[in-house]
C-alpha cells in the first residue's frame, strides 16, 4: 500500500536535526529530507515564487468537523481583482502572492479531535510526475505536528481536491491557554515538491483567541 | 461552541481505530461520483460541477474507512485514469443508468477494460447503477444483462446495484456489501 491518505507518521523527532541556514547553505534543491529535520518555523521562504514552475495553484481550503459534517472554516481565492496592494509591506505582498495567510480562531478550535481539511488546488499545463506536501505546525520553539501527504500524480490541467482527516494532537491545557493567549504565535510552514524538489512554500500563522 | 457531542467524545475516549482500504472511483462524466461521495460525507452536492482531475476524500462507514480518488469522466480526463490504480484496494464503478445507448455503450466498454486491467483484475468491484430516481433508468438487471457481467466477471468479485442520491440507506447498504468484499480480500482470499 503505496499512498496513505493519513498523514504519514514520520516519527519526525527522530531525524537529524537541520537549521534554515544549514539548507541554505546547501546551495542545491531542498528534498522532503531535508524540511523533514527542521526544529522551527523558518524566518524567510525557502524557494521563490518563481521556483512554481508547474504553476501550482491553491484556491480553496476548508476545514470541517467530521463527527458533525459542519464547515467551521472555509476561504476561497478571490478572482484577481487587481487590488491595491501597498508595496513596502512585504506580508501584503506575501498575502497577495497566496504564500502566507493569517488565521483567527476561536478557542474551542483547539478542543476538536478530528476534523477533514480540504484543499483544492490547480495544476498548468504541464502533468506532474509525483506532488508531494509536508506541513508543519509550531508554537513558539515547539513542533506540534508535521504532516506528509502524497499527491501522487496530478493530470496538466486540472482542478484537484484532497480531503485528509486531522486529528488533533491531544494538547495539554497549559499549552492551550498559552496558544490562546499568543496569538500568531503558532506558525506552520507549507512544503510542495514536484519530483522531491522544492517548488513552493506557504507559510500561516494562527490565533485561537478569537471571540475573546 | 460548548457542543454536547464534544463532552460526550471526551468522556468516552478515543473509538478504536477501524480498517481503512484505498480504493479508486471511476465512471463517465455526469453518473454522479462525486455528487454520490459528498453525501456519504454528509456534505450537499448542491454546487458540485464536474470533476476535472481527481477528489481524494475519506468515506467514513461504521466498520470501515474507504480513502476513495474519485477520478474525473471527461475524455480528457479518463485516460489518466490508469495513473491511479497502483495501490487501489478496490473500485468503485459509477454509472447513469438513465444515460443514451451510446454513452451505455461507452460506459461498459470502460467497465469491462477495468475489470480486465492488470492492476485491477484482482480486486472488488462495486458497481453503482445510478440515476434510479430517474423515470428513463434501466433496472440494476438490466445494467447487468447489458454489460454481460455474468459471463465477463466470472470469478471477479463484483457487486452490481441501483442507486440514488435521494436513498442513501441502500447508497450505504451496497458500499457496507463492498466493504465486505474487501475485508475478504484482507484475509486469505476465498473464491466466490
Amino acid at each position: 500500500m503505496l499512498k496513505k491518505l493519513k498523514s504519514r507518521r514520520s516519527q519526525t523527532e527522530k531525524w537529524p536535526v537541520v537549521t534554515e541556514d544549514e539548507l541554505r547553505a546547501l546551495g542545491k534543491e531542498i528534498s522532503p529530507d531535508h524540511v523533514l529535520g527542521l526544529r522551527a518555523v523558518t524566518k524567510d521562504y525557502l524557494c521563490r515564487l518563481e521556483d512554481n514552475i508547474y504553476n501550482i495553484d491553491f484556491t480553496r481550503f476548508k476545514i470541517r468537523d467530521l463527527d458533525t459534517g459542519t464547515v467551521l472554516f472555509e476561504i476561497a481565492k478571490p478572482p484577481n481583482s487587481g487590488s491595491v496592494v501597498n508595496e513596502k509591506d512585504s506580508m501584503d505582498l506575501d498575502v497577495a502572492a497566496g504564500r502566507f495567510v493569517r488565521y483567527q480562531f476561536t478557542p474551542a478550535f483547539l478542543k476538536l479531535r478530528t476534523v477533514g481539511a480540504t484543499v483544492e488546488f490547480t495544476v498548468g499545463d504541464r502533468p506532474i510526475n509525483s506532488f508531494r506536501m509536508i506541513e508543519r505546525h509550531y508554537f513558539q520553539g515547539r513542533l506540534l505536528k508535521n504532516f506528509d501527504f502524497d499527491f501522487g500524480f496530478c493530470i496538466p490541467n486540472s482542478r484537484n481536491t484532497c480531503e485528509h482527516i486531522y486529528e488533533f494532537p491531544q494538547l495539554p491545557d497549559d499549552l492551550i491557554r498559552q496558544m490562546v493567549a499568543h496569538p500568531y504565535e503558532t506558525r506552520s510552514d507549507s512544503f510542495y515538491f514536484v519530483d522531491n524538489k522544492l517548488i513552493m512554500h506557504n507559510k500561516a500563522d494562527y490565533a485561537y483567541n478569537g471571540g475573546l | 461552541m460548548d457542543k454536547p457531542c464534544f463532552r460526550a467524545l471526551c468522556c468516552k475516549g478515543p473509538p478504536p481505530p477501524r480498517p481503512e482500504y484505498d480504493v479508486v472511483c471511476i465512471g463517465l462524466t455526469g453518473a454522479g461520483k462525486s455528487s454520490l461521495l459528498s453525501r456519504l460525507c454528509s456534505e450537499s452536492s448542491d454546487d458540485i460541477g464536474p470533476t476535472t482531475g481527481f477528489n481524494i476524500k475519506a468515506v467514513p462507514f461504521p466498520n470501515a474507512i474507504l480513502n476513495v480518488k474519485e477520478l474525473g469522466g471527461a475524455d480528457n480526463i479518463k485516460k489518466y485514469w490508469c495513473r491511479y490504480y497502483q495501490g487501489s484496494q478496490g473500485v468503485i464503478f459509477v454509472l447513469d443508468s438513465a444515460s443514451s445507448n451510446e454513452d451505455l455503450e461507452v460506459a461498459r466498454n470502460e467497465l469491462h477494460s477495468a475489470l480486465q486491467h492488470p492492476q485491477l483484475c484482482t480486486l472488488p468491484f462495486l458497481i453503482l447503477a445510478n440515476h434510479q430516481d430517474n423515470r428513463a433508468a434501466r433496472t440494476p438487471n438490466q445494467i447487468k444483462k447489458y454489460f454481460e457481467l455474468e459471463p465477463l466477471a466470472r470469478g471477479k468479485r463484483w457487486i452490481l446495484e441501483g442507486s440514488s442520491t435521494d436513498n442513501l440507506v441502500a447508497v450505504k447498504e451496497s458500499f457496507a456489501q463492498f466493504i465486505n468484499l474487501l475485508e475478504d480480500k484482507d484475509t486469505e482470499p476465498a473464491r466466490i
